[in-house]
């Protein structure tokens, strides 16, 4: 017995100075090398719309398979029934819309299978030419009949997808014109119409509904409640849809998911890998668009991604070559635990801003926080520069309102509220939170000034934000709780509502439209304004500015708009994300974009020839 | 020699048996050091003075946290932002004040610190927040031994009652339970730990300890059944059935207390066990609360802070390991202590 302790013991001592072999020491940064560790950091502001992080000498070419990994998977594919940001990565591979952003100015106006488009002059009629040599990958020729079915899809109120559909609630009619045109009205002349009715995804009619049970009704009759409670067939085709095999293509021998993409989707086996493979019969061989982004065809054979939810394995699988590409690591990651030569010498590491921003949201419904004195004391009491150096290892962007950072929408004028602990606790007190049963709690009217502060089980950032947080408001006598939730529990508090204080981030566009978040309009009824902003001036110049088509004052009423949440601080706003993440340097034509994710693949190729002289 | 001597009773046999095992006293001290930490940790590692001069009274603060934790008692006016280090700036002359050894509280951070290597400030080094893992070390030490001993104490209660039926009772009631102990067993208990845990509403270590306790008994009620079958056709067994004690009297008055020595010795074992488990636990994040310093939830953070930061997995590891390795020690000297076949 004595014996076989004594092998343990000394079995655990070798295994930590085997450990500590392969250690290195902390490197430290100065503020200004902070930034870089080895890597490129892209902002794309002012005239660079595009970053290509690798070579630009060789001519690419075809071939190569690329192995990336992602944090989650999909729910399920059903395009229109999905709400994951994990379902549009991998769908906007696979289905293609009429319109796309143009690469060059970012404005959503290039016609992808439209081929031409036109405005009404009163702005409410968009009549769309479709391309006459779109094919789907099944072979069968897409036609605008294909966009009316797909549009009625959406329309239909018994598919699965409300938020979807209440971007397109103004929708008024949609008919075709020929098999090559399109056209759809809407009640009102609503600034991002292009992007919704130009921008939805359009999926084969005679896949998805074979037996033509939509063809007998207009979208007119879809609208119309009467109609669709008469009407078996909506319900039917409704039913059929949401749980169509198209959306679930799971297994070895599943049918593929056809679309009309560069990419054919290949297979996804559930836990482990989604895979797509080049499609040599893309219809679209028209190489004017920036070079390299390649509507015209991609150049790997295929792209495999993998779902490796632990971002420990995520860099130790990067490490060991199963995954060529990371898209998001932890900051740690990139500023400590990747700066060998060795890693330096085979990975290319890259941060780059995608428009999202990460806050603090504060319940304008809880006592706590009803007061803007008490909000904007809660921002000057978190020492957001701090965090941003020590714990994001400077990757956060600092912003002031909810509108991306390099967007001509934000406004620039604002200064942040300071790091100001003595101003805030003066705030704290106008307000009338005074401990005045001097148990070393502030109170007010009889209610301690005791949150909870919900964090999300997987986020290591939001819970130290919490334990920040609870240990500085414990001096100023305010108590927080953390209590850590699942995510779908986490979300389905938010939704109800059922939180005092939240982390998290919303994913938005280069323009956005205030209203889905910040009109009263959306709180409670599960809408997006989970915090409960209410604010007179500000509904009224986010529903005026909604139908401004005049760039320039809708913009100065948004700058108004900022000026608003800066004074009301119904968020404490933290940081615009610089995501970083680390790919192959066999790997060229790598671009980074402003939109999500960041990167397309089309136009990434790998140097095969380059793997030969290493091995 | 052995007539020689006085007669001796059976606790003192036991005791120079265990003392004969040098491993198992030596195991024994460092469960005492233990005991030590987890009753003093408070004194041990504190942001708050233990004694202070202030402004010509003396002060103890940390025994008013205490009084303000348990008591209703209020910090003085002076002390309400409970920050003492920044206090000292307005020192005037003969105020003092005596710090515990680590004179940082496990949840105070100061980013400017993190991930720092040991050093003389820092014994074990800081975590990603600047905290100092020693004093986080000490105030888990409390959770562990805590979650050890009472979970094992609840394990250990229900699993003597249901076992002392099963074995007292025989028939029916033996077939039920020892079914109940086989339906217990066929779960892992790892798995049916974090299944209970992920759909309890809040994290508490209180659970945790309950849900351990309520998972653990049934190899201590089928031990305690073996036993009972073993003695309960022994004449005072059946000399109390024919005196007419009740049942409950002769189960819990005569029978039990000669079985219970080596169930004790198998809880030992348990309270190891259990330590583990809640380190695992704490290690997957299903454990305590996140503000509550445990060993798993150190090693969880140095996880993500691999390969640099060593020192986070190393003394969070080896406190663990110490830990459990003593447990299983002095069960180990006290099984053998108790075995009367190695009586010699």
């Amino acid at each position: 017995m004595k014996k076989s302790f004594l092998i343990q013991f000394s079995v655990l001592i070798l295994l930590i100075i085997f450990a500590n072999l392969g250690m290195r020491s902390i490197e430290t940064f100065d503020d200004d090398e902070l930034g870089n560790a080895g890597g490129i950091r892209i902002d794309l502001t002012g005239n660079e719309t595009v970053f290509e992080s690798s070579p630009k000498d060789l001519p690419p070419r075809e071939g190569g398979t690329l192995v990336l990994a992602e944090s989650a998977e999909p729910e399920h594919l059903n395009t229109y029934t999905s709400t994951s940001a994990a379902a549009t990565r991998v769908l906007d591979y696979i289905y293609e819309t009429l319109l796309d952003y143009d690469y060059e100015t970012w404005r959503y106006d290039r016609p992808l299978l439209a081929e031409s488009f036109s405005i009404s002059d009163d702005g409410y009629t968009f009549t769309f030419k479709i391309r006459e040599n779109v094919y789907w990958h099944d072979g069968q020729q897409l036609t605008a009949d294909d966009v009316l079915f797909s549009i009625k899809a959406v329309l239909n109120p018994f598919v699965d997808c409300a938020p979807m559909r209440s971007s397109f609630s103004k929708v008024v009619s949609a008919s075709t014109n020929g098999q090559y045109e399109f056209i759809i009205s809407s009640s009102e002349t609503y600034f991002r119409n292009q992007e919704i009715l130009g921008g939805f995804h359009i999926i084969p009619k005679h896949i998805w509904d074979p037996k033509g049970l939509l063809d007998r009704y207009s979208v007119e009759d879809l609208l119309n409640p009467s109609v669709t409670r008469e009407e078996a067939a909506i319900k039917e085709f409704a039913d059929a849809f949401n749980t169509h095999p198209q959306g679930r293509p799971v297994g070895e021998d599943a049918e593929p998911i056809i679309g009309s993409g560069p990419w054919l989707f290949d297979k996804w086996i559930t836990g482990d890998y989604i895979s797509y493979a080049r499609n040599d019969n893309y219809w679209n061989d028209d190489p004017t668009y920036i070079d390299g982004y390649s509507e015209d065809g991609a150049y790997l054979d295929k792209v495999i991604v993998k779902v490796i939810s632990d971002a420990t394995a995520r860099l130790t699988a990067l490490k060991a070559s199963e995954i060529d590409f990371i898209p998001r690591m932890r900051a740690v990651q990139y500023f400590t635990q990747t700066n060998t030569p060795d890693f330096l010498e085979k990975f290319q590491k890259v941060s780059y801003v995608v428009p999202a921003y990460s806050y603090i949201g504060w319940n304008n419904d809880k006592p706590y926080f009803s007061d803007k004195r008490v909000r904007q004391a809660m921002t000057m009491l978190i020492d957001r520069d701090s965090y941003n150096k020590y714990v994001a290892y400077g990757l956060g962007i600092p912003t002031i309102g909810p509108f991306y950072i390099y967007g001509e929408q934000y406004n620039h004028n604002i200064e942040r509220w300071p790091y100001d602990p003595i101003r805030a606790v003066e705030l704290i007190e106008e307000a009338g939170w005074i401990d005045h049963d001097g148990d070393g709690i502030r109170d007010k009217d009889g209610v301690p000034f005791n949150f909870t502060f919900s964090v999300s089980a997987g986020s290591t950032s939001s819970k130290y934000m919490a334990l920040m947080l609870k240990e500085d408001l414990r001096k100023v006598g305010i108590v927080v709780n953390i209590r850590q939730l699942e995510w779908s529990v986490y979300v389905e508090n938010l939704r109800d509502r059922q939180f005092d204080v939240v982390s998290l981030l919303w994913i938005g566009g280069l323009e956005s439209d205030p209203y889905q978040i910040w009109h009263s309009d959306n709180i409670g009824d599960r809408g997006s304004n989970y915090m409960g902003f209410r604010h007179a001036e500000a509904d009224s110049l986010i529903e005026t500015a909604r139908f401004e088509l005049d760039k320039k004052k809708r913009n100065a009423m948004y700058f108004r708009l900022q000026e608003i949440f800066h004074e009301e601080q119904p968020y404490t706003f933290m940081f615009y994300q610089r995501d970083p993440g680390a790919y192959l340097k066999e790997f060229h034509g790598v671009k980074w974009i402003p939109i999500r994710p960041g990167y397309k693949l089309y136009s990434w190729w790998r140097n095969t020839s380059m793997a030969g002289e290493a091995s | 020699m052995s007539e020689m001597a006085p007669a001796r009773t059976y606790s003192q046999i036991v005791g120079s048996q265990f003392r004969k095992n040098k491993l198992a006293v030596l195991s024994l001290h460092v469960i005492y050091v233990l005991l030590f930490v987890f009753i003093f940790a408070d004194f041990l590692a504190n942001d708050k003075p233990i004694v202070m001069r202030y402004q010509g009274s003396t002060y103890f603060p940390v025994f008013r946290e205490y009084g303000v934790n348990w008591f209703g008692l209020n910090w003085q006016d002076a002390f309400k932002s409970q920050q003492f280090k920044i206090l000292e700036e307005k020192y005037g002359e003969g105020d003092w004040a005596i710090y515990p050894v680590i004179p940082y509280s496990s949840t105070e951070y100061n980013l400017e610190v993190k991930l720092q290597p040991p050093s003389r400030a820092h014994i074990f080094g800081t975590d990603e927040l600047g905290r100092d893992v020693l004093s986080q070390m000490i105030h888990g030490a409390r959770v562990s031994l805590l979650v050890g001993f009472v979970a094992v104490a609840i394990y250990v209660f229900i699993g003597v009652i249901l076992g002392a039926l099963a074995g007292f009772y025989g028939g029916v009631i033996d077939i039920v339970i020892q079914r109940m102990i086989e339906i217990m067993i066929t779960f892992p208990r790892m798995f049916l730990i974090i299944t209970i845990v992920a759909v309890m509403e809040t994290q508490s270590i209180i659970n945790i300890m309950i849900i351990l306790g309520l998972t653990g008994w049934t190899g201590v009620a089928r031990f305690t059944r073996g036993e009972f079958l073993k003695v309960k056709n022994e004449d005072y067994v059946v000399a109390a059935k024919a005196l007419g004690y009740r049942d409950f009297r002769t189960i819990f008055r005569h029978v039990l207390p000669n079985t219970l020595t080596p169930v004790l010795v198998t809880a030992t074992f348990g309270v190891a066990a259990a330590i583990l488990i809640e380190s695992g636990l704490s290690f997957l994040g299903f454990g305590a609360p996140p503000e509550q310093a445990t060993w798993g939830s150190l090693l969880s953070s140095a996880r993500d802070t691999l390969p640099t930061g060593w020192w986070l997995t190393t003394f969070p590891g080896l406190a663990i390991f110490i830990t459990v390795t003593v447990y299983n020690l002095v069960g180990e000297g006290l099984r053998d202590a108790l075995d009367p076949r190695l009586k010699q």
